[in-house]
């Protein structure tokens, strides 16, 4: 992190980008965080909503 | 069955790992530690071979011996043969076993393997069915339980009708397949399910040399998430390839004294075949290794010996061929060997202590190999996918079939990968750096949380979130000795080497900013927490506080 010399936005946060596109990838379907993965798809679940469970 | 209730028995699973040349079977214990099952004749790497003598079926270990006495009713190498036509296969390893024969639209073999004299033909499925029924039996002896389903390895090139003809001959022998899993992803797992690894974002490279074909893959472990970026294979490269030139060494010693080449007769070559592969891996473990065979050619007994390093003299050219494909996968996958983190040995052939070593200086310091000969905490490279089978099997046992098979649909697998990193940018003065959060390649959606220092001083900090790319920076050599040659003097044998070669570094280059915050008000010596999610459609959320601080600023970046 630096210092701003008079920087200003509001609510101090300013969005100046986006991401680039994504390319599409087959995940290998193997291992616990997979099995986490695909059980928040399947549900439409965010990964709070899943830790609450 | 005694654990039947309520209708339906309890599904007992295993993991296998199916190969040309051996199979494994393994479980995890109650510990909760995978471990590879011995079958009755005490082996763990269970030869994938069986045999036939008066309609009687002998297994591994000693359906491999029958291959000198009983050649043309034992079958071998037969994995790579299920699901294809009889075009599409090369019978090359089965030279000196039944050999394949076109059967309809598959490959079937003609053994003797009931008392009658006439041979009957059995197709490749069928053996692949005797075979697994042999496993599972192994496997339900050990553990006094009717194992009835499994976690199956194959390869990464396996195609849909392999895969199909494979699940079929499993459930014929009596397994239900819960899950095929890819071999090189089994081995990453077995590492990574140990209870002392931690979950890290990592490149991996698995190199699975095995007896008759070796196979690379390059994946990227994110989260605890694999993807396969690239894959290699060569089918006429494994332990077998390192076995002739042992099996040659021997065969023209007996030439000179005895003027007689035991490999133009079936049964000397087999015996020499043999000899030679246990000889190959005595000298995995220790520095020589002797041979002796009775009668091998003309009734003469034989027995020499040879030394490590007479056979890794000879060997060399093939000790390359190894590593070359492992350079090839790296390559394929449009990465420079400075980006990968660990590379995993696995297969029988990785037991050989210099392939490893000779890895070991493709790649730089930093990168983990794992193997017995460079790394003492490594596993045995023979029982990696099976561990890895086992491992997938225990989580998902429980599941009903259906949800297995939503589960890995392609549906929930398809998922963007972040094609730039995400981080964070530090200026120091003239200088930027740039440290990232999210690495390429990460599975979406995807949150990571860090903590940075803050400017010595405290006050207001602000925060740049950035696009990252890697970049290889070469750094030619000046050609006159430098300055600080005098310091180095004790490093001087080292360098010596090295002076020609240009000094090549992994840099990172800020591609575009994507977000600014300002945390203000830190004190000094604190921390600021930063947070940043990312959704499958590429917008993100950002979160920055300082570290035990109340007030968060937040914000959101809306998808291109």
């Amino acid at each position: 992190p630096s210092l701003p010399e008079g920087w200003t936005a509001e609510k101090d946060f300013k969005a100046v980008g986006t991401l680039s596109a994504a390319t599409q990838r087959n995940l290998e379907p193997v291992g616990p965080h997979f099995l986490a993965h695909a059980r928040r798809k399947r549900h439409h679940r965010t990964f709070s909503e899943d830790e609450r469970i | 069955m005694s654990d039947q209730t309520n209708g339906t028995p309890e599904r007992f699973a295993i993991g296998i790992s199916f190969g040309n040349t051996s199979s494994s079977i393994a479980r995890l214990n109650p510990e909760g530690k995978a471990e590879v099952i011995a079958n009755e004749e005490g082996d763990r790497q269970i030869p994938s071979v069986l045999s036939y003598i008066d309609g009687e079926e002998y297994h591994g270990t000693q359906a491999k011996a029958q291959l000198v006495r009983n050649s043309k009713n034992t079958v071998a190498y037969f994995r790579d043969y299920l699901g294809k036509d009889f075009k599409s296969i090369d019978p090359t390893p089965c030279h000196n076993s039944a050999h394949p024969q076109p059967s309809d639209s598959t490959v079937a073999f003609s053994v003797v393997d009931t008392t009658s004299e006439t041979p009957s033909t059995v197709t490749v499925s069928e053996v692949a069915t005797r075979h697994l029924r042999r496993l599972k039996q192994s496997a339900s002896d050990y553990l006094g339980k009717d194992v009835n389903a499994a976690v199956i390895t194959v390869p990464t090139d396996f195609s849909d009708a392999q895969r199909e003809a494979l699940t079929a001959s499993a459930k014929a022998a009596g397994l239900e397949v819960l899950q095929l899993i890819h071999e090189p992803v089994a081995a990453a797992l077995a590492y990574d399910a140990r209870p002392e690894a931690t979950v890290a974002d990592k490149l991996i490279v698995v190199a699975d040399l095995g007896g008759t074909r070796s196979d690379a893959a390059v994946i990227a472990c994110r989260g605890g998430m694999y993807t396969i970026l690239a894959t290699a294979h060569d089918y006429e490269l494994g332990g077998a390839t390192l076995d002739q030139i042992v099996i040659d060494h021997f065969a023209k010693e007996f030439v000179k004294k005895h003027k007689t080449d035991p490999r133009e007769n079936a049964r000397g070559l087999a015996k020499l075949k043999l000899e030679g592969e246990a000889a190959r891996k005595t000298l995995s473990l220790g520095t020589n290794a002797s041979l002796s065979i009775e009668s091998l050619a003309d009734g003469i007994d034989f027995s020499s010996t040879i030394n490590r390093t007479r056979y890794e003299l000879l060997s060399n050219k093939v000790f390359a061929q190894f590593t070359s494909l492992i350079e090839q996968v790296v390559k394929k996958a449009e990465l420079d060997v400075l980006d990968i983190d660990e590379v995993i040995f696995s297969g029988g052939a990785s037991h050989t202590p210099k392939i490893a070593q000779m890895a070991r200086n493709i790649f730089s310091e930093k990168t983990k190999v794992l193997a017995p000969s460079t790394l003492t905490g490594a596993l045995n490279p023979s029982e990696l996918a099976p561990r890895g089978a086992a491992i997938q099997a225990s989580l998902i046992q429980e599941f009903e079939q259906e949800d297995i098979e939503q589960s890995i649909h392609p549906m929930v697998t398809a998922t963007p990968h972040l094609k730039n990193a995400i981080g964070v940018e530090f200026t120091s003065g003239e200088a930027t750096e740039f440290q990232s959060l999210l690495n390429t390649e990460t599975a979406l959606p995807a949150r990571r949380v860090a903590q940075y220092d803050v400017p010595a001083a405290g006050g207001d900090v602000l925060i740049r979130v950035c696009e990252g790319v890697r970049e290889i920076k070469v750094t030619k050599p000046e050609p006159k000795p430098k300055e600080e040659k005098a310091e180095d003097e004790d490093d001087s044998d080292f360098d010596s080497d090295d002076e020609e070669e240009e000094i090549r570094e992994v840099v990172w280059k800020t591609e575009k900013p994507v977000a600014e915050l300002a945390v203000k008000g830190v004190k000094a010596g604190s921390k600021v927490e930063l947070m940043v999610h990312v959704n499958a459609d590429l917008g993100l959320q950002v979160t920055a506080r300082e570290v035990g601080g109340q007030n968060a600023v937040r914000g959101v970046v809306q998808a291109a």
